[in-house]
């Protein structure tokens, strides 16, 4: 087990207005998640520290602009001129769950006692995928004049792959689509909060790309999302009850740029980073009592259960039916709505409702008698890291 | 069946590492990446072996006969190039010759429903320009 098991907590977390256009720029939304959370925490905003985020847009042909389309650490260094500021990272390749892993490690090494960590994203006017030129350089050179052009087609071909190989039906998505959108009716800062969803209505979308029809797809919205990182014994004296990080891990297996279509990459991904996650806590998958795992694309979710270890390999769609994955099921999952309810934020939001159970602030979607709670936040695919938050520090 | 006669294709732009396979495919034939020390076929080309990191790789030819590993129908008309052709299947093919290779490519001359894992395809060539030929694929002829 690791040796530094339970020794940072997530305490407070916040949250901007989700909007599906730019009403108002991006370090607007950034800055109000950050203050949220602050104050979640009781804290004073001089008392922040420590700074990390990943400010990536995954959309293509879209100029990136600080503050309109990304908000980098420089960027909320100069909103928040911390007069005690002593660490500060922006993680390029790990994505979100790069940016709080590293803040455990700062808080750990002692370079600062209370770090932020906040996700904010854009969404660019006209088409998400923009792509305009007409040649393909680069990686794209083998994919793009096939018409491969952003990466939900990417993952639809592992997607199938899945589901021919398993001889089984893209129609068993409805239920995750379907309760997911349920828990998303407890969650008033998600973007389709107030919106539900049939299975009517998943069977008559329209196809984007098969096997992805559109409530297999996060929306793409424009908000902001933050969290309040400190040591057990700091999170102990403030407003929130601590939820304390027994363990993380992060993908160790990657294949090489260009390379599409490889479900085997997803799951190696996946397994590399949940084994270093279950050797540090000492928990296994049937310890788990509500899990949250990343569904930018709802078959994203097969390859987590299963390259997680909750199910075994072509098995996932078949273990979410029968109410497993309601609140009261014996794995709920994506309590919060996942990036299907909340709009495309990425992993951090995963992250803040895996504190949030593990501390028992869920609210009405609070799952009873939490005490392991896991997260994989992001996609095998892209960068994907995992997390596991307790109750009891033991 | 797909109608590409109105798609505007983006243009590979070969690099040091991929002109070999861009001026094989101009004379008709699939030439991948193979490692000198191992015998690894990789697609797309990089600068070691992905299987022992011998940096010793040269281009070999491959037959055409594959199957489809992978695929997606795309619906979505984002892409303007591409969107007089949808519903068009976008696959992902492994070479007989080359297991573990990837290549992606259409599925020409067939119904976009024709796609299925599995199913065998062998190459055809499609030309772009005087420069550059693109691999594409149809089922085979049993």
């Amino acid at each position: 087990m690791w040796e530094n098991r339970c020794k940072i907590a997530v305490s407070g977390v916040g949250y901007s207005k989700v909007t599906r256009s730019a009403e108002i720029p991006l370090a607007a939304h950034a800055l109000t998640a950050v203050k949220e959370a602050v104050a979640d925490s009781g804290l004073q905003m001089s008392d922040i520290d420590g700074l990390a985020t990943y400010p990536e847009l995954p959309a293509t042909g879209h100029a990136e602009v600080d503050g309109i389309s990304i908000v980098s650490v420089n960027c909320m260094m100069a909103m928040l001129k911390l007069p005690n500021l002593t660490w500060h990272i922006q993680v390029g390749s790990v994505n979100i769950g790069g940016a709080v892993q590293q803040a455990v490690n700062a808080l750990l090494a002692g370079v600062c006692k209370y770090a932020v960590v906040w996700r904010a994203m854009h969404n660019p006017r006209g088409t998400y995928q923009n792509l305009p030129s007409g040649n393909a350089a680069g990686a794209t050179q083998f994919t793009a004049p096939y018409g491969f052009g952003g990466p939900g087609q990417g993952m639809a071909v592992a997607y199938t792959r899945w589901l021919e190989r398993n001889g089984q039906s893209r129609d068993k998505m409805a239920t995750l689509a379907v309760t997911q959108r349920k828990h998303t009716q407890h969650n008033p800062h998600a973007y389709f909060y107030g919106t539900p969803l049939s299975r009517e209505d998943y069977f008559a979308s329209r196809m984007v790309a098969y096997p992805f029809c559109l409530f297999d797809c996060d929306i793409p919205v424009q908000g902001a999302v933050a969290i309040v990182l400190t040591t057990a014994d700091r999170a102990r004296d403030l407003k929130p009850t601590p939820a304390y990080l027994a363990g993380y891990g992060e993908r160790l297996k990657f294949e090489v740029a260009g390379r599409i279509g490889s479900l085997a990459d997803y799951m190696e991904g996946g397994a590399s980073s949940a084994k270093l996650t279950w050797e540090r806590s000492g928990f296994g998958p049937k310890d788990v009592d509500v899990a949250q795992i990343y569904d930018g694309f709802s078959a994203s979710v097969i390859y987590g259960l299963e390259s997680y270890g909750f199910c075994r390999e072509g098995e996932a769609l078949d273990f979410i039916q029968d109410g497993r994955i309601e609140l009261d099921g014996e794995l709920p999952l994506n309590t919060f709505g996942g990036s299907l309810g909340t709009g495309r934020i990425h992993g951090l939001w995963h992250i803040i409702e895996g504190a949030l159970q593990a501390s028992g602030r869920a609210g009405s979607r609070q799952v009873k008698d939490v005490n392991v709670s896991f997260v994989g936040a992001s996609a095998p695919i892209v960068t994907g890291t995992t997390f596991i938050f307790v109750k009891e520090p033991y | 069946m797909s109608d590409w006669s109105a798609v505007t294709r983006p243009i590979p732009v070969p690099n040091e590492w991929t002109k070999p396979f861009w001026d094989a495919a101009k004379r008709g034939v699939v030439e991948l990446q193979r490692c000198q020390s191992c015998g690894h076929f990789q697609h797309p080309p990089y600068a070691t072996c992905t299987q022992c990191v011998s940096t010793d790789l040269k281009f070999e030819p491959v037959r055409g006969a594959g199957t489809i590993y992978a695929y997606t129908i795309m619906y979505h008309t984002g892409d303007k190039r591409f969107a007089s052709a949808v519903p068009y299947a976008s696959i992902i093919v492994e070479l007989d010759d080359a297991p573990g290779a990837l290549m992606a490519g259409n599925l020409l001359d067939a119904e976009y429903t024709e796609a299925k894992v599995g199913r065998r395809v062998e190459v055809v060539f499609e030309k772009l320009n005087d420069d550059i030929t693109l691999p594409q694929f149809r089922l085979a002829l049993e």
